[in-house]
């Protein structure tokens, strides 16, 4: 399968699943979740570039897109949308994939600028990712070079009607389809590349595992995968560790 | 033998069992069950009846001492013993043989704790001028044994304390004296009945040395510059035990003699300027002061128990704020805040030295990330910090909220901004003490720290049942509070069991309470019934601005914390009171090398000579005139 046809390529739409949690009202609240979930989005901006600059007046009183329900976080665990704004470079991509894996589910990819289209001017660079959507699912783009406010304020009602739908479900296919994203990641870092998430068991705690979760490129993953270091988080009461003497 | 003798005997008694079983942990435990008879004796004491009154009693140059158990006393006396049983309870287990093994005595520990409260019990039930005082010089040595017990920084403090106690102990002395020379008698009821016919100016001498001297005690400003080391580099329990009760010993003398001796009506008649300022309002502001400088000062320490000491002061400043707006809610307020604070402050201070006992450390700038290893410690300093805060729905709030009504309605808006700012401050500053200890990234050296053992948890929790009860049902011990009220001639406050009830202002803890937990009872539900998951991450597994963390990188920094807020008080407040206490220091050397250098004088007659010389011809040229 080409890039283009990657690119051209619907998501499949699929309802979210109740994740085995038998709860028997799960479905009868999906429109009214998919409703209220649309109306409050917390946006973690990821401002990597010159698009940057058309957010502040999309916040603030000119534009104000807190009136539709959606204001600035300044953490990826709190926030539902990330917003990547402008060119990603290697080494900034990095740091975009850890976020976003960082984030937790439903959440929602934004590339705002045509550097995450296509990398835009800057096609021809070394250091460019040219394609957000290769290394993370992207639900909407906002092309322009810089897009204006207006239209940064189109894309984010355009998204709140896809969440409204239940039509935003990139976050699903990472993990359904978590070999295909890690491959290309690992050829842009080198097989070696890991986060310190466990994408793999998220997948199942969703209940998103599917066949093409893992893949050759998670095999490889696992082959280089070192443990993170020492300060797991976890209650010290029936600690069952060596006490320093 | 009356109810009063046998607790006085049983707590002397109790002395010499300390320093005979300390030694041992079962001993210890013994000596834990010790406390709790003593409690439960007070508790067989009915104040104001014979059971109260000591048999004991002597002629001291024709003056009668004795000693009677008055309901005032009874409160400072219950929370003493309570909080002395906690702190024995936290050092027998694991905390008392860990110390014992690394050099401490625990001999002296206990038996210094028992001293301190044997000393205090015959403070608070003295029955007159010259026991009162006997109470108060026993109490002030008690509490250098304590704090000699932890060497080193601890050392240095002991000895500042001293001589500011001594300072102290004369002004009360010069004012016994003083009082005596003017009313004829050293008995309370005799004093406070002749104090009307006592001239303004000895009035106001009689007061300012009694209240400057417990003033010292009770670490008011300009007088606290002692307590913040004295009480923080004490060994644990004896450190919470000072830090929650001892320095209240001065609010218990300023009640009784400001408020019941010179009462109410003589207290108002001291003023200056044609009425403009009384000695009321100048104990008002310094209690504000008290209670706004030290908190601001707490907020800049580095060392867990430097910063809690210097709240003790603070919070010092609330309880005589409360007391001396002497009407019924302030007052009550003021001395709820007394036992408030003792619970608290003494669950904080045990918080603190189980993180030094497991880590070794009370630097804030050393720790962080405890919440994972040492939970229930956790929970202990969350419940105590909201309690000193003052949010409910923990007792102090309670305390604090009658203070700040009673300032309202009585017509103080000045020192009410003035109480509002302090508790700005103590938010920020507990936060810090919270934030750096528990929270954010845990350190590598602190991987294989465990909890701390159940024998110093145990007396945590307990208190902060302690703390959370009172909070939400704080008409239990509003009722003692009454009492005590009516002992000094105050209005007793009107209270319900869940909080007051009074044309001053109406609190109810329990719908407080109850509202309170049905809104996070219905953000409970909403998350945990439908279909709310939480999710356990490695630390490294943490935003820093998409940087990825590794165990050796420092992510989460504390030092100094605030920097903008300090950047704008620090010129304000910087070193003051340090520069008066030094400058006061330089005087009082001056002078004695003065003298010093007076009597080294090689030939001193010569000078004996011209200074007689000098006065002959004075007295002649008078005589002649």
């Amino acid at each position: 399968m080409s890039d283009n046809e990657l690119v051209n390529q619907q998501f499949p739409v699929k309802v979210e699943q109740p994740g085995g949690s038998g709860n028997i009202f799960a479905r009868v609240f999906d429109e009214l979740t998919a409703f209220c979930r649309s109306r409050s989005l917390f946006i973690l901006h990821y401002c990597t570039g010159c698009g940057a600059i058309e957010l502040p007046p999309a916040m603030t009183s000119r534009f104000d897109m807190e009136r539709l329900g959606i204001s600035p976080m300044v953490s990826p665990r709190q926030a539902d949308i990330l917003l990547i704004t402008g060119y990603v470079s290697v080494k900034t991509l990095k740091r975009v994939i850890l976020t976003y894996e960082q984030m937790g589910s439903p959440k929602y990819v934004i590339g705002i600028c045509s550097c995450t289209v296509n990398g835009g001017m800057y096609w021809q660079s070394y250091a460019t990712a040219k394609k957000l959507n290769d290394y993370m699912p992207v639900d909407l783009y906002i092309a322009g070079c810089m897009p204006r406010p207006e239209a940064v304020i189109t894309g984010l009602r355009q998204l709140m009607e896809n969440i409204r739908r239940g039509e935003a479900n990139g976050w699903q296919d990472y993990y359904q389809r978590y070999d295909h994203y890690l491959g290309h990641q690992q050829r842009l870092f080198g097989e070696t590349w890991q986060t310190p998430t466990d994408v793999i068991a998220e997948a199942k705690h969703y209940g998103l595992f599917s066949n093409e979760t893992l893949g050759e490129h998670t095999k490889l993953l696992q082959q280089h995968q070192k443990p993170l270091e020492a300060l797991e988080m976890r209650l010290g009461l029936d600690s069952k560790d060596k006490v320093e003497p | 033998m009356s109810d009063l003798d046998l607790l006085l005997s049983v707590a002397a008694i109790a002395i010499v069992l300390n320093g005979l079983l300390a030694g041992q942990q079962l001993g210890r435990w013994v000596l834990t069950a010790l406390y709790a008879l003593q409690f439960a004796l007070l508790f067989s004491i009915a104040p104001g009846t014979d059971g109260a009154q000591s048999a004991v009693a002597f002629h001291l140059l024709d003056n009668p001492v004795g000693w009677q158990l008055s309901a005032f006393g009874w409160f400072f006396a219950m929370i003493t013993i309570g909080i002395a049983g906690f702190c024995a309870a936290y050092a027998a287990g694991e905390w008392g043989a860990t110390n014992a093994g690394s050099g401490l005595s625990m001999r002296w520990l206990y038996a210094g704790l028992q001293i301190n409260v044997t000393a205090m019990l015959l403070l608070l039930s003295a029955g007159d001028l010259i026991s009162l005082f006997i109470g108060w010089e026993l109490t002030s040595w008690a509490g250098l044994i304590l704090m000699l017990l932890g060497g080193g920084q601890a050392l240095l403090a002991a000895r500042r304390y001293i001589i500011y106690a001594i300072a102290g102990g004369m002004a009360i002395f010069a004012g016994l004296v003083m009082t005596a020379g003017a009313t004829g008698s050293l008995q309370y009821a005799e004093v406070a009945a002749a104090i009307a016919s006592v001239s303004t100016g000895t009035l106001w001498a009689i007061t300012l040395l009694f209240v400057v001297g417990f003033a010292v005690k009770m670490a008011i400003l300009p007088f606290h510059l002692w307590q913040p080391p004295a009480y923080a580099f004490s060994p644990g329990p004896a450190s919470a035990f000072l830090g929650a009760i001892s320095a209240r010993m001065g609010l218990f003398a300023i009640g009784l003699v400001v408020l019941k001796l010179i009462g109410l009506d003589g207290f108002a008649s001291l003023s200056l300027w044609r009425d403009v300022i009384n000695l009321r309002d100048i104990l008002l502001w310094a209690a504000a002061f008290t209670a706004i400088l030290p908190t601001y000062v707490a907020m800049r320490q580095n060392d867990a128990r430097l910063l809690l000491s210097w709240h003790g002061v603070g919070q010092g400043g609330y309880m005589l704020l409360g007391l001396m707006i002497t009407d019924s809610l302030g007052s009550a307020g003021g001395l709820l805040h007394v036992f408030n604070y003792a619970t608290y402050q003494a669950i904080l201070l045990m918080a603190v030295f189980a993180v030094i006992h497991r880590t070794g450390t009370a630097d804030l700038n050393r720790l962080g990330g405890l919440v994972a290893r040492m939970p229930l410690t956790f929970l202990a300093m969350l419940i105590g910090i909201i309690g000193l805060a003052g949010l409910p729905p923990m007792n102090g709030f309670v305390s604090k909220w009658m203070v700040y009504r009673s300032l309202v309605t009585e017509g103080m808006p000045l020192l009410f901004v003035a109480s509002v700012i302090s508790t700005l401050g103590t938010v920020l500053s507990v936060y810090k003490l919270l934030h750096n200890t528990f929270l954010g990234q845990l350190r590598l050296e602190h991987e294989y720290v465990k909890e701390a053992p159940w024998s110093m948890t145990v007396p945590m929790m307990l208190l902060c049942t302690v703390v959370f009860v009172t909070g939400v049902m704080p008409g239990l011990v509003l009722g003692y509070i009454a009492d005590a009220q009516a002992a000094i001639g105050l209005t007793p406050v009107a209270f319900v069991l869940g909080g007051i009830e009074s044309k001053a202002g109406s609190l109810d803890m329990i719908w407080i309470t109850g509202v309170l937990f049905a809104g996070f009872g219905i953000g409970a539900i909403l998350f945990y019934l439908m279909g709310g998951r939480t999710k356990r991450v490695h630390q490294l597994d943490n935003y820093a601005g998409g940087h990825f963390l590794t165990a050796d990188v420092r992510y989460q920094y504390s030092d100094n914390f605030y920097a903008g807020l300090m950047h704008r008080i620090r010129p304000w407040y910087r070193g003051t009171f340090e520069w008066a206490e030094s400058a006061l220091v330089s005087a009082v050397g001056a002078a004695s090398s003065a003298a010093r250098g007076f009597f080294e004088q090689a030939n001193p007659a010569l000078w004996v000579l011209v200074g007689t010389t000098l006065i002959v011809t004075w007295v002649m040229w008078h005589a002649l005139g």
